[in-house]
């Protein structure tokens, strides 16, 4: 079933809200009117039967019935009619006063034959225990008519002002959610190609502000995200379009006419490094795509960070004396982790220090472990990477130099994006800092129960 | 000795049973499934190379009934998948190897070499020699010409891998994981410098070269005519 919209959702609230309130005031004006006209009712019929006992008192000692006739005459609504301590009925003022009528002391209403009375039963004699009833009989007819009338207004009153609140409210819920409307038609507008739409939020209602600058934010993530998926299929596509121009041209130069076997040779010998190039690339590339598809599970066993950088070091220590460059190590950490990961993860970053550190300089790593976190900081006395390439740094393909390519590297500028992937499966986090002669990579591992 | 290759890529087939042959082994390739379990169940071979995917049976359930026929020949397998659930499939079967495309062809020379050595262990070797080189397996020293080579531990575990191998090509990848244990593509050139160093030691001051760099493919230890 499909939910009601949230305007016709407010606009009947509304009207329920509008219809409660106006009942609840009707209710209490009609029993506060109504409680006044007993009140009159009582006071009338009080006065009376002052006036009714002493006429009677009168008739009792003249018996004369004229001052009786003249009491009740001055008041046309009222009926009275007197019962005898047996029961007997002695006297009715009127014909068609009803015949069953209440029998308790005080004041009650009763209706008959479509007219309503307030009725008021008193002894005769407030001294005497066995003293004739009066009961006098006021016609209230008009009074209820009224009471009816109100009625049937406040009803009315109810039902239009919740028909009103219900429109005016539509009204007002249409033009007050205007804003979600226009973040509808934004999200309508989003698409691969247009992911640069935004929504203004400086104009957005508080309430929606902040929806507003998460669904701002998240497009600016897809969009961040897209941008680099876009611009890595273009960068693949633009890294194997050269070696494979390459083999492409060479190969048929090479047989454009006949040559001396060597030249074959050369020929193959050429074409296997393009191809061991695109080799290397195209696994690199696998490896970042499992990477991202979540597939790098890293088989945790403790490892010391220590005996790892000690071991890589190890292995890179010929290439650092012929580039004399000192290699060192300080500080010991235990985490858990992959250690073919960690140590290809690791050997990007020494083999890129290598490359960038000029003769005679120094490469660290200094780990240090605290309560909640091992870190390790390769450090390397290269030149500094300006502040506005650092972010750029672990993007795919990306090159500081774009002139250096395939030069004595293997890599297509994949390393760092692999160390960054690696870091990330177990859970850590990857930086970069550079300052005149000192650039550090920093890894921070969290410890977690 | 013969190998069996169970390839249905006609080229990849046929480039891998011409470089075996080169390499002086006798080999079959057949390109489907059924056959290719047919003539492994029959038990005259002495490694197995399996593709994967197959037509008629996969490379696995090849693997499963050999193995299950009671058949301990060595089984290599060929992959262009590398799922780990694959390898850990692959391997918990009772493969030997497993070789993920792209690869290097003297990667797979040198693993089908590795995996058909594994069978016949040699006696205890105490030297390793070849012309006038001579690494002494106990007393941990390397002579030459009857000269003492001073080696450090790694030089040492490289050259006596390249004893060992003599006549193999060995690609760098699988010299980085042998002596380095570096089981990943490290993308540098430290096994160059560390070539570099030994021929340094070894070769330079002899006539007789006997490391040899084999363009694109890796290093070789042998004698070669002037």
């Amino acid at each position: 079933m499909r939910r009601l919209s949230l305007s016709s959702r407010l606009a009947l609230l509304f009207a329920a809200c509008t219809a409660v309130v106006s009942l609840f005031a009707g209710v209490l004006f009609s029993r506060a009117s109504e409680t006044h006209f007993i009140e009159l009712d009582q006071q009338l019929l009080d006065g009376k039967l002052i006036g009714l006992r002493r006429a009677l008192h009168e008739i009792q000692s003249s018996d004369s019935k004229i001052k009786l006739a003249d009491e009740l005459s001055r008041q046309a609504d009222l009926s009275l009619r007197i019962t005898g301590s047996d029961g007997k009925r002695w006297y009715d003022s009127s014909a068609s006063l009803p015949d069953n009528l209440p029998q308790q002391s005080g004041l009650s209403t009763i209706n008959n034959d479509g007219t309503d009375y307030r009725v008021l039963n008193a002894p005769l004699f407030t001294d005497k225990p066995d003293s004739p009833q009066l009961t006098l009989l006021l016609d209230i007819t008009h009074h209820q008519h009224f009471l009816q009338r109100m009625q049937h207004l406040i009803w009315l009153t109810v039902g239009l002002s919740a028909l009103a609140t219900a429109l005016l409210g539509a009204w007002a819920a249409q033009s007050g959610l205007r804003p979600l409307r226009r973040m509808s038609a934004v999200a309508k507008g989003v698409s691969a190609q247009s992911l640069n739409a935004r929504l203004p939020e400086a104009n957005m209602p508080p309430e929606l502000a902040e929806l507003a600058h998460h669904f701002n934010a998240m497009l600016g993530r897809l969009d961040d995200a897209f941008q680099r998926l876009s611009a890595f299929s273009a960068d693949i596509a633009h890294e194997l379009r050269t070696p494979l121009s390459n083999l492409l041209t060479h190969t048929q130069v090479t047989l454009t006419r006949p040559r001396p076997i060597e030249d074959y040779r050369e020929a193959l010998h050429s074409n296997l490094e393009e191809l061991q190039w695109m080799a290397q690339l195209v696994n690199d590339m696998l490896y970042l795509a499992k990477a991202d598809h979540g597939l790098l599970m890293p088989q945790c066993e403790p490892l010391e960070l220590a005996d790892e950088v000690d071991f890589l070091l190890d292995f890179f220590a010929p290439l650092a004396e012929d580039a004399q460059i000192s290699l060192s190590r300080e500080g010991r950490a235990l985490i858990k982790g992959d250690r073919n990961m960690l140590r290809r993860a690791f050997s990007n970053l020494l083999d890129n220090a290598l490359r960038f550190t000029p003769p005679d300089g120094q490469i660290r790593v200094v780990i240090v472990d605290s309560a909640d976190s091992s870190i390790l900081r390769f450090e390397n006395t290269g030149d500094r990477i300006p502040d506005t390439l650092l972010p750029r740094l672990f993007d795919r393909f990306y090159r500081a130099d774009p002139a250096r390519r395939k030069d004595d590297s293997e890599h297509a500028g994949l390393g760092l994006a692999i160390t960054q992937s690696i870091v990330h499966a177990h859970g850590g986090e990857i930086s970069c800092t550079s300052r005149q002669q000192s650039t550090s990579f920093i890894i921070q591992f969290n410890k977690r129960a | 000795m013969k190998l069996l290759i169970v390839e249905d890529q006609p080229k990849t087939g046929h480039y891998l049973r011409q470089g075996l042959a080169e390499a002086g082994f006798n080999t079959e390739l057949v390109a489907d499934g059924n056959t290719g379990q047919q003539l492994a169940l029959s038990g005259d071979y002495a490694l197995l190379i399996l593709d994967v995917m197959l037509p008629g049976r996969d490379g696995w359930q090849i693997l499963q009934a050999v193995r299950s026929a009671g058949l301990d020949t060595p089984v290599l397998f060929l992959t262009a998948r590398d799922a780990v659930e694959d390898r850990v499939h692959g391997l918990e079967l009772g493969a030997d190897d497993y070789l993920v495309k792209p690869f290097a062809f003297s990667e797979l020379l040198a693993r089908v070499r590795s995996l058909l050595r594994r069978g016949s262990a040699s006696p205890q070797e105490t030297s390793l020699q070849l012309a006038d080189l001579r690494l002494d397996l106990i007393r941990r020293r390397v002579e030459r010409n009857g000269q003492r080579i001073d080696l450090t531990a790694k030089e040492f575990a490289l050259l006596e891998m390249l004893l060992r191998r003599q006549g193999e090509v060995l690609p760098k990848s699988l010299i980085a994981s042998q002596v380095w244990d570096m089981n990943f593509d490290s993308d540098t050139n430290v096994i160059e410098v560390a070539i570099r160093r030994l021929r340094l030691k070894v070769d330079d001051e002899f006539p007789n070269k006997l490391i040899h760099t084999v363009r694109g493919m890796g290093y070789v230890l042998e004698e070669r005519p002037a």
